[in-house]
């Protein structure tokens, strides 16, 4: 489903990825890891669409299409999802105004009908409840005066709301105390099937004990330069990243 | 001669058929000794008043709702009775000041349609609407009695020039809420307000822009404790230009007053905004505080925005703030990375930063004037 090919980007004159490479397939989970610096919210956000990054080399292609072509708006079409690591405050406009706009949109560029006030209220009040997030909020400013745990469960509420085809979290696990983490990790698991693909991004194996990836990729300086299964992500809890950078290892 | 200068001369020489009642000698005074301002004086440093002076304000037929008032009286000038006519005297000009706003001394002389308002106690407040009074050069009055309250809404669906002073009692209470639509029009609006001991009077006005559209507006806390705020929301659309001077004179103890502004400038659009708090001797305690904040939607958007604070108290809290900027880039990814489309992504951002400026009172018209929501 997702194809990159040694993606080089730069930002700011900085070349920060040089040359990852990335399959992923429906039905798979995938988590990210590598130490502060090392690239995986470049990748995650070129993947969404950020402007600010340049894309020098290399392709990522999304069931065929061109993705780097695309708007951020097309991408979120075609079923890509970027959980943010920082979510945006958006004061003066509600919660319930902006996952109304994303998921009639969606709707639109899918050719299907907008959903009724009502239906879109249940809904959202639904996905509210599945992540424990008091329906008031869905009232408030998009993120705004937000904990940070309630942001990131927040951008889970989205996911689960847009159903995308691929969710990348980034960092989604920080922030979160360990029963939000069991919440958060409760509500990507039911999403995740058959259908669909997850890519953990993170930094920490925290979320792993609770979201089992079939793989387990490590960037360091900008390349993948390991990858395996759940037992890598173990190895990197005991051992740290630096045995990664070293050549000779 | 100047255009100014013409301008003062005709209106002056004007012979009056409507309301020949009214006094309008101190206004006749006033208009000879002060003339009338003049391109580039500091008040009119980014409007051209020569524009207004060229426009000939004139009648514009009647369209729209005629006013209505549910626990309020409503009074034509041309028809008042001796009752009415004994309140008007009473009241015009205490809260408007002829010498600040020569503008409204032409209204004076010149106006084709008066309106008195008045608002007696009453157990609920009253409302009233002025939607289309059809004068095109307006003057309204409003008194509101001890104690008594009222929400006043306008709307007037076609330009006009138009004066409202309001007057409130001690004790008194009022909701102004003025509903400006865009339009191509060059016109001249004050409201004036003074308020009683312990009153409340709260002003909200929405705007788009016109050709020129300026608002004076002046609030002067004048009895001990009152409360004033005036809140200004405005979106310019492309080419249009707003100027809006905001002033709240303490001259008694107590008094707090809040002055909020929020407003879009387009393409080639001009916002001018004057803040201005003046603390009188002796105006102990006030307290006082104005913030503005501004979005540019374009390199080409203008906005010329000013502070001004003349304290001349000790005991006194005083608080300004101004921001200016452009639309949130994170805020706009944020919403494109979920599938909102960039046009309406950014409808969606101002629409955020505008709902700030929104207050209870006729939420929903305001909004829709402004353009929010969906
Ligand atoms: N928009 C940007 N502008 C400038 N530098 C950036 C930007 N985004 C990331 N960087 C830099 O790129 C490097 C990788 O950052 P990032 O992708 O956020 O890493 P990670 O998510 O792995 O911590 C860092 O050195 C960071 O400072
Ligand atoms: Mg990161």
């Amino acid at each position: 489903m997702l194809q990159i090919e040694n993606l080089h980007v730069r930002t700011d004159g900085r070349d920060i990825l040089q040359g990852v490479s990335l399959t992923v397939e429906r039905g798979e989970v995938h988590a990210v890891m590598g130490p502060n610096g090392s690239g995986k919210s470049t990748l995650a956000n070129v993947i969404a669409g950020r402007p600010g990054y340049e894309v020098t080399e290399g392709a990522v292609r999304f069931d065929g299409i061109d993705l780097l072509a695309l708007e951020p708006e097309e991408r979120a079409h075609h079923g890509v999802f970027l959980a943010f690591q920082y979510p945006v405050e958006i004061p003066g406009v509600s919660n319930m105004e902006f996952l109304k706009a994303a998921l009639d949109s969606r709707n639109a560029a899918a050719g299907e009908e907008e959903l009724s006030a009502i239906d879109f209220m249940r809904r959202a009040r639904g996905a509210a409840d599945r992540l424990d997030l008091n329906p008031e909020f869905l009232k408030r400013g998009v993120n705004e005066g937000f904990s940070g745990g309630e942001k990131k469960r927040n951008e889970i509420l989205q996911m689960l709301l847009l159903e995308p085809t691929l969710a990348v979290l980034d960092e989604t696990d920080s922030g979160l105390d360990i029963d939000a983490l069991r919440i958060v990790a409760a509500g990507v698991n039911a999403y995740a099937s058959p259908d669909n693909a997850v890519v953990l991004v993170t930094h920490y194996q925290r979320l792993l004990d609770h979201i089992v990836p079939d793989y387990v990729h490590v960037l360091v300086d900008g390349r993948i330069a390991r990858t395996g299964d759940k037992a890598l992500a173990l190895e990197l809890e005991s051992n740290g990243y630096g045995w990664l950078a070293d050549p000779a290892s | 001669m100047t255009p100014a200068e013409t301008f003062a001369e005709r209106t002056h020489a004007q012979r009056v058929d409507y309301a020949p009642w009214l006094d309008r000698e101190a206004s006749r005074r006033a208009l000879a000794e002060h003339g009338l301002p003049e391109p580039r004086c500091e008040a009119w440093r980014y409007s051209n008043p020569n524009r207004w002076y060229q426009a000939e304000p004139r009648p514009s037929p009647s369209a729209g709702a005629s006013p209505r008032a549910v626990g309020a009286r409503l009074v034509d000038f041309a028809t008042a009775d001796d009752d009415a006519r004994t309140l008007v005297r009473d009241h015009l000009h205490t809260a408007a000041d002829r010498a600040k706003h020569p503008l409204a001394t032409v209204n004076d002389i010149a106006m084709r349609l008066g309106l008195l308002v008045h608002v007696p106690v009453s157990d609920t407040p009253a409302e009233v609407e002025l939607g289309e009074l059809g004068g095109g050069i307006e003057r309204v009055l409003v008194v509101v009695d001890p104690n008594a309250s009222a929400t006043l809404v306008e709307r007037p669906a076609t330009p006009t020039h138009r004066v409202v002073e309001c007057v409130l009692g001690e004790g008194a209470q009022l909701d102004h809420v003025r509903l400006q639509p865009p339009a191509e029009s060059v016109e001249y609006h004050l409201v004036a307000a003074r308020l009683g001991a312990a009153s409340r009077y709260r002003l909200a006005q929405y705007s788009q822009g016109a050709s020129l559209r300026r608002n004076d507006l002046h609030v002067r806390v004048a009895g001990r404790g009152g409360e004033a705020e005036v809140r200004c929301g405005y979106r310019l659309a492309a080419g249009t230009h707003l100027d809006t001077q905001v002033g709240v004179e303490h001259e008694a103890t107590d008094g707090v007053s809040r002055q909020t502004a929020r407003g879009v400038v387009g393409d080639r659009a001009r916002a001018v905004l004057n803040g201005r708090i003046h603390v009188a001797p002796g105006a102990q305690r006030s307290d006082a505080a104005l913030t503005t904040k501004s979005l540019l939607l374009a390199a080409t958007a203008q906005l010329n925005a000013k502070p001004e604070l003349t304290i001349y108290a000790d005991d006194v809290r005083c608080a300004h703030g101004a921001t200016v900027g452009e639309l949130d880039a994170d805020a706009l990814f944020y919403l494109r990375s979920r599938g909102v489309v960039e046009e309406a992504a950014r409808e969606l951002l101002i629409g955020g930063f505008l709902a700030e400026a929104v207050a209870d009172v006729a939420g929903d018209d305001a909004r829709a004037l402004l353009g929010i929501g969906r």
